[in-house]
């Protein structure tokens, strides 16, 4: 008998496309979609359920899906289509809530998977490099997201302590970078010129695109307990980044930089989370073992994710999928970004 | 160590411009075989080349602003426009310009530090000059070091800047017979700063902190920490060479756990570059700072009172100790690891104490 799934979050990025994933997966029976608007892409295999992950409605919904594994797509750090900015906190923390009260009504659950952030570990100037898992919470929190995550992760960590018999992962992912991801940083880093922060020069850790869903499969496939760090091997310094791809930093005075970034969200240029103030100041690099050694998933390296989205970015990669396909790890990877770009 | 050997050495050096390659160890005789075929070190800093004989320095410069005008017009980007002017120059600077134009393309290697060789043999001969000219470094020891894999090497520490950490590497890149770059663990304040806390991770500076540590050796780095901390550096001058108490013997910890060995490192003459007198808690409190020194020349002349004196130095490297007999888990057994760091303590003060008498007088 194969896996039954079901998935948060579908219509965003991450969800769809780990459904795409988990549809051509011959281990997996069933796949159902949660979320509040249908999914914009063709997900022929997947059950979609029209459903606002806060109502306690999904308490009844869960247990009639009769699934064994439920991955958690909807945590948010930016706002979506339909999850406004202030829903955010909602979303994240009383989502998971419910979601974990409709794990516990629905007895076939023996795995969850949960995207969570690197950012519990906090960006600190005096934080080491490489944070490996049992690291998280040294530091303090300082923004509503760092907080959320927290919170979210206790949730997901006294549910495993409870349900002996459930496997919880939480992914921390870094961040992704890709064009096909639409993401603040995404679009910071494609203005021609980037505000830096003068005389910092932060370490910077990231996800190849084309891997981000891949964890997230592979930690369904090959579940194990606890937190397990996501994150391109190596790091790349800002003003390296901003070399490889192009740009012309604009060194703003540290103390003036959040202002800044503040006045160019009103002009229209996009906006920055909170996070990122201390993030591109001090940066934060997380290690990635756990994930190789136990869960078997090796992303590509943060200097590859770098290179691959600067030649994106220059349009030097016209077909995006083509060397992933040569190299025989992928499978079909050009209709994402087709679509993705058609989405766009 | 006769005299007579270093006033040779010194003058070796004045006509040898005594280079990285020259890698006679300070103190050894200096053609010890031992030393063996010197290794050509990768990639010399770039130093600007005297002009080509025939080359007009001024025409060549007009050419070369012209032509990267003219790129810059069509549309060009900058590192594209630089080389593609840079034809117009004699081949000497082109070659410059070729790797200032790669590197603002971001094609230079950094590794998952940070660190970036490139950019230290950049900044390299201003170092070596310090340990040349200002503060006639001389150094011995230097084969204590191994030529591969780990080792954590334990200095005294002093300075308000580290610049202790500074000549310790220039020692290590100098003397020894296969160079490599030490890393070491700098205050956590210094991250907070701008342009610090860029440059350090840059010169192979972390975070002090025993993960950070515990990963470079693994890696099989040569990690420098000084157990002092700033109560070390930041000790009044009536103080100086005495050593403060070495933490709670973490570095012992690091050497235990991963198998590295610990080799003592003496450092004569960080004291007086910097002799601070009196400190001010107000302005410290300000500043954020741990201490803030007031020295006969900071803060009084402004920047210029952060150059540092030109006292006369002298770097031991002592013998390694090894402590993987004890295995790992005796990082965990409280008594032997202090029991260990004072024993790493007195073999550094009575290092520093010999080169003390050894140097003689402090400036001359």
């Amino acid at each position: 008998m194969g896996r039954r799934v079901l998935i948060t979050g579908v219509a965003g990025f991450w969800g769809t496309e780990l459904a795409r994933c988990l549809e051509r997966s011959p281990e997996v029976e069933y796949i159902a979609g949660l979320d509040v608007r249908p999914p914009t892409a063709d997900l022929a295999h997947t059950e979609f359920i029209r459903a606002d992950i806060r109502n306690p409605l999904i308490s009844k919904l869960l247990p009639q899906t009769r699934v064994d594994t439920v991955v958690h797509c909807d945590v948010l750090l930016v706002p979506e289509p339909g999850k406004a900015p202030e829903q955010l906190h909602d979303i994240n923390v009383i989502g998971s809530l419910q979601l974990l009260a409709a794990c516990e009504k629905t007895e076939e659950v023996r795995t969850i998977v949960v995207r969570g952030s690197s950012a519990i570990y906090g960006a600190e100037p005096n934080a080491p490099e490489f944070f490996t898992e049992d690291m998280a919470r040294r530091f303090p929190f300082r923004t509503r997201f760092q907080r959320d995550i927290g919170e979210l992760e206790s949730y997901f960590e006294n549910f495993a302590r409870r349900f002996d018999h459930v496997s919880v992962t939480t992914l921390r992912y870094q961040p992704t970078l890709g064009t096909a991801i639409d993401s603040p940083l995404t679009r910071y880093l494609q203005h021609p010129v980037v505000p830096t922060q003068l005389g910092y020069d932060p370490l910077l850790q990231f996800v190849h695109a084309e891997d981000a869903v891949g964890a997230l499969e592979a930690a369904v496939m090959r579940p194990v307990r606890g937190p397990v760090n996501v994150a391109g091997a190596g790091s790349v310094s800002l003003s390296r980044l901003l070399r490889l791809a192009g740009k012309v930093p604009l060194p703003i005075p540290a103390p003036l930089f959040s202002g800044a970034l503040g006045i160019g969200g009103r002009l229209g240029l996009g906006r920055l989370p909170p996070e990122a103030v201390p993030w591109l100041r001090n940066g934060l690099t997380i290690d990635g073992t756990r994930l190789e050694e136990e869960v078997g998933f090796r992303p590509r390296s943060t200097l590859e994710a770098v290179e691959d989205f600067v030649e994106e970015l220059h349009g030097r990669r016209v077909l995006p999928g083509l060397r992933t396909a040569a190299t025989g790890n992928a499978t079909d990877r050009n209709g994402r970004r087709a679509r993705a770009r058609a989405r766009a | 160590m006769t005299p007579d050997r270093h006033t040779a050495q010194r003058e070796r050096a004045r006509r040898l411009r005594l280079d990285v390659a020259d890698r006679s160890n300070g103190g050894e005789p200096a053609e010890e075989p031992g030393a063996g075929p010197t290794p050509e070190p990768a990639g010399r800093p770039p130093e600007q080349p005297p002009r080509e004989r025939g080359a007009k320095p001024l025409p060549a410069a007009f050419d070369f602003m012209g032509a990267l005008q003219g790129a810059i017009a069509r549309g060009g980007d900058l590192p594209a426009a630089l080389e593609g002017a840079a034809g117009a120059l004699p081949e000497s600077v082109r070659d410059v310009m070729h790797s200032a134009a790669r590197r603002l393309r971001g094609e230079y290697s950094q590794d998952e530090w940070g660190f970036d060789e490139e950019f230290v043999e950049i900044v390299y001969p201003l170092f070596e000059l310090m340990y040349d000219r200002w503060w006639r470094v001389t150094t011995t020891g230097v084969e204590h070091i191994p030529a591969h894999d780990r080792a954590l090497l334990v200095a005294n520490h002093a300075g308000v800047l580290p610049w202790d950490a500074t000549m310790m590497s220039v020692a290590i890149l100098k003397n020894h017979p296969l160079p490599r770059h030490p890393r070491f663990m700098v205050l956590d304040w210094a991250f907070r700063l701008p342009w610090a806390s860029a440059f350090m991770r840059r010169v192979g500076g972390v975070v002090a902190s025993p993960y950070n540590a515990i990963r470079l050796l693994e890696q099989g780095h040569l990690v420098m920490v000084f157990p002092e901390g700033t109560k070390g550096a930041g000790k009044p001058f009536s103080e100086r060479y005495r050593l403060q108490r070495f933490g709670r013997g973490g570095f012992v910890e690091l050497a235990l756990r991963t198998g590295a060995p610990i080799i003592p490192v003496a450092i004569v003459g960080s004291e007086e570059i910097y002799p601070k007198l009196g400190e001010s808690r107000l302005l410290a409190r300000l500043s954020g700072a741990p201490y803030f020194p007031l020295t006969p020349t900071f803060p009084w002349l402004g920047l210029a009172g952060a150059v540092p004196l030109p006292s006369k130095w002298r770097i031991q490297f002592c013998e390694p100790i090894d402590l993987r007999a004890y295995g790992p888990e005796a990082a965990e057994d409280r008594a032997l690891v202090f029991e260990l760091s004072e024993r790493v303590r007195e073999t550094i003060q009575s290092a520093v104490y010999a080169n003390l008498l050894a140097r003689g007088s402090a400036f001359l």
